[in-house]
């Protein structure tokens, strides 16, 4: 059956192939447009979205290089070369920006990227069943709400009239706290709803890796006395360790941008010397100026973040491929 | 002897206080949301004095009745606006995203890589806010409710998703059907998409989670009240407070005091419930397409 599948292809593909060897390319083109044109129409939708909203907002960027006026549009404007990026270089307020934007990233990085391995380290010991569905259940549910509400939970809590985080404080003596309003709150409180809404989602990673070790290993090592400890430490940890390096080098790639949603929902002016970050800086040049919106500098201080992540992003993609076989791209 | 029930005994003792730990910690990932439903169910006095905690206390429904009543909080209709943005906006995206997959997954399509790095060139390099509001704006989205459903209908990275399991899909399915003379419109829509249920439920779940939560674009493109989803009329109520909008007051309804932090802890349920319909597919469905994504890219 199969050889005779083989020679009738081979039959008709030959003369078929030296027919369109013929053709020329043109005429190629046209056959492979009217053979497959249902193809190209069911994908006619999607090549629109990538050109108009992927594609067009990155020619739009050559506003960076104007000084953009929207009644004048995008081909009136006045062209300004660099000037945008010069002004960016001696903005006095560039260096503590960036200087924000890198402690938040490393704070985040330093408790959000090992809370989830612990927990799902002594997740994966629960032998109850039950037990450990329900806190998984439990810990994912966090992720699922948006920022708006977590931030909204914790203004409530933290409120200094009747939170309960201050009637707590009260009841030790402590005075209430404008945890919100003080820019060394800022950071903490960022940082623990950070770890709260993403810990249980990178749980899901991690036991999803965990149940891929082979239990011949725990029981080999049982038999040479290991204790629970031991095998945690020796089993379970290495054989989770490529997910761990993969996941580390994704978080070092997007250090450069932070969750502008939740930075947007807990700053105000009131905080910004801890939490003003390059993101926010860019979204008040256009969005919520002092005096007339500024597109053409905030686009250039964008450009310049977004190459600066695109490096650390394929930096980042280069190493995880070095370090096991997968990758971001 | 002895060695053997420090051995068997050991390992319950840490399994009793390991479980009780995690318990905590699940009981921390919830606490919150009890607090806040309790809070929007309780009599206002007792939330103004912090004696609900855990459990309401002067339980009423008062305040619900309220904001279904009172249509000038906006609330009703933030609710109702992102029912509207979660629903069409996932439908849409869904299909979009499958029949872009589904073409960048036949072998037969010349171009398909370079259309697939043209999708991955402008996710990697992403041309920020204000270039997107430029364009957005050129297109008629500001203040526009396509704005929550057009520009977000293909995330590349769930259009990688969905190709991957549709390659991972035998070809021979494809070039039988196309034997029996069906067009590649049949074969999409009938063979291929019954099959890719899973993926379709993953990638739906995704985008329904995203649009309901989404903060940012409705922030930058929808001033105008009534177009709002209820994300943006919960940061007016509760964190924004612009002195422009209605205020609440405290009021009295059928015996019952409502206060503002009723009112806003309301408004937090209001957005987190209709979404957690989803929840329990969620956890299948994420599970799957977080391994997916973080494996194969």
């Amino acid at each position: 059956m199969d050889t005779i599948q083989r020679t009738t292809t081979a039959d008709v593909g030959g003369p078929a192939q030296a027919l369109t060897n013929k053709l020329s390319m043109r005429q190629r083109f046209w056959r492979t447009l009217r053979k497959n044109y249902l193809l190209y129409l069911i994908l006619l939708p999607g090549l629109l979205h990538l050109v108009i909203f992927k594609w067009a907002p990155l020619g739009g960027l050559v506003i960076a290089f104007q000084n953009f006026s929207p009644f004048q549009g995008v081909f009136g404007s006045q062209w300004v070369g660099f000037e945008q990026f010069t002004k960016f270089l001696h903005d006095p307020a560039i260096p503590h920006l960036l200087a924000n934007t890198l402690l938040l990233a490393f704070f985040t990085l330093l408790f959000s990227f090992p809370a989830p391995i612990i927990f799902a380290l002594f997740l994966n010991e629960v032998r109850n069943r039950y037990v450990r569905k329900s806190v998984q259940t439990f810990s994912f549910l966090p992720y699922f709400v948006s920022s708006a509400v977590v931030v909204s939970i914790l203004y409530t809590l933290v409120s200094p009239q009747g939170g309960l985080v201050n009637e707590a404080l009260g009841f030790f003596g402590i005075k209430p706290i404008f945890f919100m309003a003080e820019p060394g709150w800022f950071r903490p409180l960022y940082v623990l709803i950070n770890v709260w809404q993403t810990f249980g989602y990178g749980t899901i990673i991690y036991i999803a890796a965990m149940t891929t070790i082979d239990p011949a290993l725990y029981e080999a090592a049982e038999i040479d006395g290991a204790g629970r400890w031991k095998k945690m430490w020796n089993i379970t940890l290495p054989s989770i360790s490529n997910m761990m390096i993969v996941m580390f080098i994704l978080n070092i790639g997007q250090i450069l941008s932070v969750d502008l949603d939740k930075v947007l929902l807990m700053y105000g002016p009131s905080v910004y010397e801890t939490a003003d970050v390059i993101q926010t800086y860019v979204y008040r040049q256009a969005f919520a100026p002092h005096g007339f919106p500024n597109y053409s500098y905030g686009a250039a201080v964008g450009l310049i973040q977004a190459v600066l992540a695109l490096v650390m992003v394929v930096g980042a993609n280069r190493a995880a491929k070095k370090f096991s076989d997968s990758r971001l791209f | 002897m002895g060695t053997t029930t420090k051995i068997r005994r050991r390992p319950e003792a840490f399994n009793i206080v390991n479980g009780a730990i995690l318990l905590l910690i699940a009981v921390a990932c919830i606490y919150p949301f009890i607090y806040i439903a309790s809070v929007s169910v309780s009599d206002g006095p007792y939330v103004a004095s912090s004696q609900v905690y855990l459990l309401p206390k002067g339980l009423n429904f008062e305040t619900y009745r309220y904001i279904f009543t009172n249509p000038r909080l906006g609330i009703v209709q933030g609710v109702l606006n992102s029912v509207f943005y979660t629903v069409v906006g996932t439908f849409v995206a869904v299909i979009l995203t499958y029949c872009t997959a589904y073409v960048l997954s036949r072998k037969k399509f010349r171009g398909r890589h370079f259309i697939m790095m043209a999708f991955l060139a402008s996710w990697i390099f992403e041309a920020g806010i204000i270039p997107n509001y430029i364009i957005n704006d050129r297109l008629g989205l500001v203040n526009s409710r396509w704005v929550m459903i057009l520009p977000g209908a293909i995330s590349t990275f769930l259009l990688i998703v969905t190709r991957a399991y549709l390659e991972s899909i035998p070809d021979e399915l494809e070039e039988s059907a196309s034997i029996d003379g069906a067009n590649d419109f049949q074969i999409m829509w009938k063979i291929y998409l019954p099959l890719a249920v899973p993926v379709l439920a993953t990638t739906g779940i995704f985008y329904a989670v995203t649009i309901w939560n989404s903060f940012l674009i409705p922030l930058i493109y929808l001033q105008d009240k009534s177009l709002q989803p209820i994300q943006l009329v919960l940061y007016n109520l509760l964190i924004n407070q612009d002195p422009h909008s209605t205020s609440l007051e405290n009021l009295t309804l059928h015996g019952h005091q409502i206060l503002p932090q009723n009112i806003q802890a309301a408004t937090m349920i209001l957005a987190i419930v209709p979404i957690l319909f989803f929840y329990p597919f969620a956890q299948r469905y994420f599970t799957k397409g977080i391994t997916i994504g973080a494996l194969k890219g």
